[in-house]
Parts: C-alpha cells; structure tokens; sequence
C-alpha cells in the first residue's frame, strides 16, 4: 500500500455540488492507485505528462 | 511538465524544507488526475530561504510567463521580497509557495504532512484530509470536482482499512 498515512482522518461536511460531482467519479482508477506505492503513483504521473506533451506537440504539428 | 524525480532530488538533497501540497500531493495519494507543475511549501527561515536559493541556482530558475530578458535574479533578496513564486527550471514547471490559501504557512501545516521515502529521498506530503480542508477552504470553482475525487479518494482509503 501506498505509505501516506493521515494523523486525524476527518469526515467533511457534505457539499450537494462536491456530491454531484463525485458521482462520475471512476473509482477502479482509485482503487488501482491505492494498490501502488507512492513512487509507482509518481512514474505514472511523469509517464501520463510525458504522453500529454507529445500529444499536444502532434496535434499542434497537424493542425497548425 | 516536470521532472518529479529530479525536483524532489534536488529539493531534498539540499536540505529544503518543505511540504508536497496541491495536484502531485493528491497524485501522491493515488488521485488519477493529471498535473504538470509541483506545488511546494516551503519555510520562510533565513536558513531554509538561504538553501532554497543555493537548490535551485543551478537549475535556471526564471518567472513562468514572463517575457525573456528580465532582469531576475534567483537569490536570497529576490526570495525575501517575495512569497510565492511560479517558475520554470531545468526540470520543469516549479510553484514554490510561502503560504496556500486557507493554510498558511508550513509552520501551520507540517503537523498534517507525512515525511514519505521516495526516489531514494525523504519528502514531506501534505496529508489527505488536510489537503482537502485547504482545497474547501479555498474556495476556488475549479476545485470542486478535485475535491470530489479526493474525498472518493478518502472513503476507497477507508474502506480498504476496514
């Protein structure tokens, strides 16, 4: 599991917009991330950037 | 985009102080939402202004945005007459922060980090819950359906802890 523990885990006050939204929420994601390590979560990030940039750089050579 | 590995490396292995806040802190958490810059807390000591400025002398600090050629100047003075500061670097996209709306400072928030071993370096994260309370409290609209992912993000955490 992932090493991040809270000190004082809290309940929050519910938000009928914040409640709205979490219904889309895909939480196999979640799950799948809370399953990896800190790092792992980490090198998925630079690794999901690194894709958005050079996915922004064809599109911008295509349709320029 | 930036490089995580080497910002927390460099960070760190200055002996910075400070606290991983905002979208890689979430990532870090295990939300699955992309983010392209990191957002530190630092302290606002002499010492840890003084080390600040020696971590990222050699990293090409200069304003995000800002038109090229300004006279910037990445040292000690320019930190203590700033707070917080969006820059670029050699290792990417790099917020440094004095104080986060609804926060404060890292003297208010340290208490609710959690120093975390990774990439062979030790670095403070702002903690789940309190990263939320700062996201509420902050009010911003854009915030929202983050704050929805990371209170899912909360209950998925608790449930498994059962």
């Amino acid at each position: 599991m992932g090493g991040l523990s809270d000190r004082d885990p809290t309940s929050f006050e519910p938000d009928p917009v914040i409640e709205a939204y979490k219904k889309d929420i895909d939480r196999t994601l979640l799950r799948a991330n809370l399953e990896r390590s800190v790092e792992e979560r980490l090198r998925d990030l630079m690794r999901l950037q690194r894709f958005a940039d050079e996915w922004r750089r064809a599109a911008e050579r295509v349709f320029r | 985009m930036i490089d995580i590995e080497t910002a927390l490396r460099v960070l760190a292995g200055a002996g910075v102080e400070f606290i991983v806040v905002g979208g890689v802190a979430a990532r870090a958490h295990g939300s699955a939402r992309l983010t392209n810059d990191l957002d530190v807390l630092y302290r606002r000591t002499p010492e840890n202004i003084q080390a600040l400025a020696a971590a990222l002398g050699t990293h090409a600090p200069y304003l995000r945005g800002a038109p090229r050629g300004l006279p910037f100047r990445w040292d000690v003075a320019t930190i203590e007459r700033g707070l917080n500061f969006t820059l670029t670097t050699s290792f990417g996209d790099l917020d440094l922060l004095g104080e986060i709306v609804g926060g404060g400072g890292y003297e208010a928030l340290v208490a609710d980090s959690t120093a975390i071993p990774v990439f062979g370096v030790e670095v403070r994260c702002l903690n789940l819950d309190r990263l939320i309370h700062v996201k509420r409290a902050a009010g911003r609209p854009k915030d929202l359906e983050v704050i929805a992912e990371l209170e899912a993000l909360l209950e998925e955490r608790d449930n498994t802890r059962r």
